[in-house]
């Protein structure tokens, strides 16, 4: 057998199954056994999703999601990042900041819209700071975490060669954190992008979320169906596309805190 | 030093409120804040929303986990089931939940059950992920002296693969509760007309901000002693395993 021949052999399953699926979704809506008006068939939302791509609608939406997503992931990893470092190399601050997080943390990000429409001009603003919340802290674990899991024993090598201060710190302790840091990165970025439609939905008129929202204010529920679509794709984007860049950019550690 | 700087931020809090040089409008002082909230729950109304909050996600996160974990574990010991799950598994996990919401309230009405059931999806995929990740790093060697010593079917199950995996399972329900309470604040924020998110959510557009602060508060207090307080029965529990989750 050829390599694609038994590629194709061992894979049969994953990639039947949801073709099989899509395909008697079709054929139960068509023939009337799902409700058309809850179910309606792929094609139809197909159709849908062409539409909204020709007349511009969803390129719009998309493009003021990734805007939003872009603007908050790059202030959460500054800040998260930074504050990260900061905690793993400062004990003192690392103990005083930790209650702090860990109550703040577990609140959904969502609930700090109102919040942060106080602090900042609501809109835009407020949208994106809100959205940068919850990434934030993930990066700023995560970034603590792998400073405060380098080996010992490596930092102290390195003091006994001579390296001290800023010199430490970007040939021993960045290096050693950077594959946590990557771990949360990559889940700030997933995380943003939950948060964005959420808040979308709660607050925005564009976006993603808004539009998935809307579509179901006015009962458009192939437009549901298509913007749903655009959404996991999305998401499936971000997260294997990072998880595909991280294997490159650091083949030599195993993931972090993946689970 | 553990509460010193939330003290200090408390007390800095207060001083600019009551000072004025923050707008106690939108930032009434903390007193104030722990005043109403006192007061609410004992009144009943925060009370009566922190337990409909509650309620649902205990029914969320039994509907997540009663399925969630033996789908996991059938994931890990048979590759056909893993195969056939593992596309929607991949298609779905990454989506924010939430956006299932408009879906389930078109199918099942606006109510109760399409909230606690968007709840239990964001923690069933996760508890899923998780079992099947503990059972694909167990060490392969337990298996083979288990087979070894005689054990197959339901001994080898529950003496060896079972207590293997179990970490990781709790991981996964612990993660997974965490995420339902996430989801499910938030569905009652955007969509439901109960609960601490919706509390949130009215009293902002009240603009009755020591109200909001309470309920606010207390989300979080939720959200701290179900993760403390988990993180600390996982140490108890299974004590051998070395936890290093995020």
């Amino acid at each position: 057998m050829s390599a694609a021949g038994r590629w194709l052999a061992d894979h049969c399953i994953t990639i039947g199954s949801p073709i099989a699926l899509v395909a008697a979704w079709e054929w139960a809506s068509a023939a009337g056994l799902l409700r058309a008006a809850f179910f309606p068939r792929p094609s139809t939302i197909a159709v849908h999703l062409g539409d909204l791509a020709l007349d511009g609608t969803l390129w719009g939406h998309l493009a003021t999601t990734l805007a939003r997503i872009g603007w908050s992931f790059s202030l959460a990893a500054l800040l998260g990042v930074a504050t990260g470092l900061a905690m793993g190399l400062w004990r003192r601050l690392r103990e005083g900041l930790d209650p702090v997080f860990a109550v703040i943390y577990p609140i959904p990000s969502v609930l700090f819209l109102p919040l942060v429409s106080f602090l900042v001009p609501p809109g835009e603003i407020a949208l994106v700071v809100t959205t940068a919340v919850t990434s934030f802290f993930l990066i700023a674990f995560t970034t603590t975490h792998g400073v405060r899991q380098i080996d010992r024993l490596v930092v102290e090598a390195a003091r006994h060669y001579g390296a001290g201060g800023w010199r430490l710190f970007a040939a021993v302790l960045l290096p050693g954190a950077m594959p946590s840091i990557f771990t949360g990165l990559r889940l700030g970025l997933g995380f943003a992008l939950i948060v964005v439609v959420a808040v979308e939905i709660v607050s925005a008129s564009r976006g993603l979320g808004a539009l998935l929202w809307l579509s179901w204010q006015v009962l458009k529920v192939e437009d549901m169906y298509a913007t749903f679509f655009v959404i996991a794709l999305l998401g499936a984007l971000l997260s294997y596309g990072l998880a595909a860049l991280r294997a490159r950019l650091l083949p030599w550690v195993p993931e972090v805190g993946e689970r | 030093m553990g509460i010193a700087v939330p003290a200090a931020v408390l007390a800095l809090w207060e001083i600019c409120s009551r000072l004025g040089i923050v707008s106690p409008r939108y930032f009434p002082a903390p007193t104030t804040v722990g005043w109403t909230l006192a007061d609410r729950l004992i009144a009943g109304d925060l009370m009566g929303d922190l337990v409909v909050t509650l309620t649902r996600l205990a029914f969320a996160f039994t509907l997540a986990a009663v399925p969630a974990v033996p789908l996991g574990l059938l994931m890990g010991m048979a590759r056909p089931v893993r195969d056939l799950v593992e596309p929607y598994l991949a298609f779905i996990f990454p989506v924010p939940k939430i956006t299932l919401l408009p879906f389930l309230l078109i199918i099942l009405g606006v109510g109760e059950p399409a909230f606690v059931l968007t709840g239990a999806s964001s923690a069933f995929f996760q508890i899923v992920i998780s079992t099947l990740g503990g059972v694909q790093t167990m060490d392969p060697r337990l298996v083979e002296v288990g087979r070894n010593y005689g054990a197959h079917g339901a001994r080898l199950f529950f003496k060896v693969i079972l207590p293997a995996t179990l970490p990781s399972i709790f991981t996964g329900l612990r993660l997974g509760l965490g995420l339902a309470l996430v989801t499910i604040v938030a569905v009652e924020f955007i969509a439901a007309k109960s609960g601490l998110g919706h509390l949130v959510f009215r009293h902002w557009q009240m603009l009755s901000t020591p109200e909001m602060y309470a309920a606010f508060a207390l989300v979080g207090a939720v959200g701290l002693v179900l993760t403390r307080g988990l993180r600390a029965l996982q140490a108890r529990v299974l004590t051998w395993q070395e936890d290093m989750g995020v």
